[in-house]
């Protein structure tokens, strides 16, 4: 099948099930990304300047875009987005500037059957398509966040390996720092203490470089109270290097990590997690502590869709329920979606 | 291809200096020009020496309009990557030595390595500026190592000059600048963080890739290169 017919096909079934074939507009203001994410999404952005000053860039994500519509022209209540486009991103040179994306989001349910439908939906409309056996992978980030939350660390270190899952290279990094560094530089502290005593006696309210003395003081105090001794961090790094190693059918998922919890006197809140009770019609279901890893947005429910011969990727999504607001929704609003892989799909 | 070899030279500070004798105590004698920005190398084969911006040299390069120059391997790394693919190094010399450096205030003792400055760069939300901000001569360099250390919250502030300054005068909260000896930070109340190296830098000879291509101005760019052996 020509790659044109793979994607027709596949939005026909996405239109079946009440899914809205939408174009999004190809240029947005630059400023409701970059104000809300920073630098990271700001360098791969293909930005440019009108004759006033301000900034436009092409889009760079459908799922962003279908997002920044929701906000734009549905604003509440469920919309079921479908698309197949284009999308417009810096590469530095790995790849081509222009990316087709194919997929679909539902946006504004809080029904939670939601998440299993949209993976029925996705993994069946590509086995009829493709005509090939698939697996599905699924995890719930919920998971990784309740074990981070009940492990010994200050919160700082708490937060970081939330904030860097996404990022698998960097929290490599970080487990290796956790387990041989320590948080405070000795030679360096007693010279900040002199300094520490005298700022005690400055106007706490002053701000140096955007921060006020009272806050510098308060995170210096924070950091001494709450020292880290090598041998928890490599016991810590261990927990958390076995944990992203679980790797299972999705049927004995609950109890492998009810073992887990076990082993290690931690508590995961399985009890909160919907994928171990999904009905699922794909019977070839893995469930894995590894995926979900890709985008930052993600909060919950994490999948994979992968062929079973030779494990190529056809599809990979997940609920991204704090996304709306990172653009600019005043509350959260649930929302959960999928993109299809559409070169591994063509080829 | 003109038959003359263009040769890019930095047109002022130390780095000109040293570059002119460089080329001395190596035999190769440039014209005194005062304040002329064109000049030539007297005993060697026709060529065109051309004062200008370590930046400018770079870019000039990268477009073949000269064949070879002195710049910064900092500047080289700061350039974009289709600009970068034009240029090979083929000398590291022995002068320019700097550090890219991530640079606080001295005042912020709570804040010792990168990781620390990737957590209270989220206590920046709520407040006027929005972000941390970065302030730089150096974009891209900065985004490559703030992005590679796991910080995404943060603003780039493009400086000029005077950098050092950015900090105490509400025009970002921290800089990253080059530094040989660290003494115009420390005067300025700044301190380099403790993994904040973001490169090391030297003065390089650089060759344009297109112009060694060029069979004719091949040989005459390694007859220079061969006779610059004193680095």
């Amino acid at each position: 099948m020509k790659s044109k017919k793979y994607s027709e096909a596949l939005l026909k079934f996405f239109i079946k099930k009440g899914f809205k074939v939408k174009s999004f507009d190809n240029i947005i203001e630059s400023k409701i990304i970059i104000e809300r994410s920073g630098e990271i999404f700001k360098r791969s952005l293909l930005s440019f300047e009108d004759e006033s000053g301000k900034s436009f860039s092409l889009r760079p994500d459908l799922t962003i875009s279908a997002c920044l519509d929701y906000l734009k022209n549905i604003k509440k209540g469920i919309f079921k987005y479908a698309y197949f486009d284009q999308a417009y991103r810096r590469t530095f040179g790995h790849d081509s500037l222009v990316r087709n994306q194919l997929g679909c989001e539902v946006i504004g349910s809080k029904d939670k059957k939601v998440d299993q439908d949209i993976i029925n939906l996705i993994d069946y409309s590509l086995k009829k398509t493709t005509k090939k056996n698939t697996v599905i992978k699924l995890n719930d980030l919920n998971i990784f966040f309740s074990l981070v939350d009940s492990l010994d660390l200050p919160l700082r270190w708490k937060l970081r390996f939330k904030r860097h899952f996404w990022r698998p290279d960097y929290f490599q990094e970080l487990l290796k720092r956790l387990s041989s560094n320590s948080d405070l530089d000795k030679s360096v502290f007693e010279l900040d203490k002199k300094t520490y005593l005298k700022m005690k006696k400055m106007d706490q309210k002053k701000l140096i470089a955007g921060r006020s003395i009272k806050e510098i003081l308060q995170r210096f105090e924070k950091k001494i109270r709450e020292p880290r001794s090598k041998i928890e961090g490599k016991f810590i790094s261990k927990i958390l290097n076995e944990f992203l190693k679980i790797n299972c059918s999705l049927k004995k998922a609950k109890l492998t990590l009810e073992k887990f919890e076990k082993k290690y006197q931690v508590n995961l809140n399985l009890n909160k997690i919907n994928i171990f009770n999904f009905k699922l019609n794909n019977k070839n279901l893995i469930f894995s502590t590894n995926i979900g890893r890709t985008a930052e947005y993600y909060s919950g429910t994490v999948f994979e869709i992968i062929t079973k011969n030779n494990n190529l990727n056809l599809a990979s999504g997940g609920r991204y329920d704090s996304l709306m607001q990172v653009l600019g929704a005043k509350k959260s609003i649930p929302a959960i979606g999928g993109a299809i892989n559409y070169n591994n799909i063509k080829n | 291809m003109s038959e003359i070899l263009k040769i890019g030279l930095p047109s002022k500070g130390r780095l000109k200096d040293e570059t002119f004798k460089l080329f001395q105590k190596n035999n190769l004698k440039i014209k005194e020009t005062d304040r002329n920005y064109l000049s030539s190398i007297k005993n060697f084969k026709p060529n065109e020496v051309v004062l200008s911006h370590a930046r400018e040299i770079i870019e000039r390069l990268s477009d073949n309009s000269i064949d070879v120059g002195v710049s910064g391997y900092d500047l080289l790394q700061e350039s974009l990557p289709g600009i970068k693919k034009n240029i090979s190094i083929a000398k590291k010399l022995s002068f320019g030595s700097a550090d890219l450096v991530i640079a606080v205030p001295n005042a912020w003792i709570d804040v010792q390595t990168m990781a620390d400055l990737e957590e209270i760069s989220f206590n920046f939300k709520g407040k006027t500026t929005g972000k941390l901000r970065v302030a730089t001569k150096y974009p891209n360099l900065t985004n490559e190592f703030l992005l590679a250390k796991g910080l995404t919250q943060y603003k780039i502030v493009n400086s000029l000059g005077s950098t050092e300054i950015y900090p105490f005068t509400n025009q970002s909260e921290i800089i990253t600048d080059i530094t040989s000896t660290g003494s115009t930070l420390k005067a300025n109340n700044l301190k380099v963080l403790k993994d904040g190296i973001i490169l090391s830098s030297v003065a390089c000879l650089l060759v344009s890739k297109k112009s060694l291509k060029n069979n004719n101005k091949s040989k005459i760019i390694h007859k220079l290169l061969n006779q610059i052996k004193k680095l």
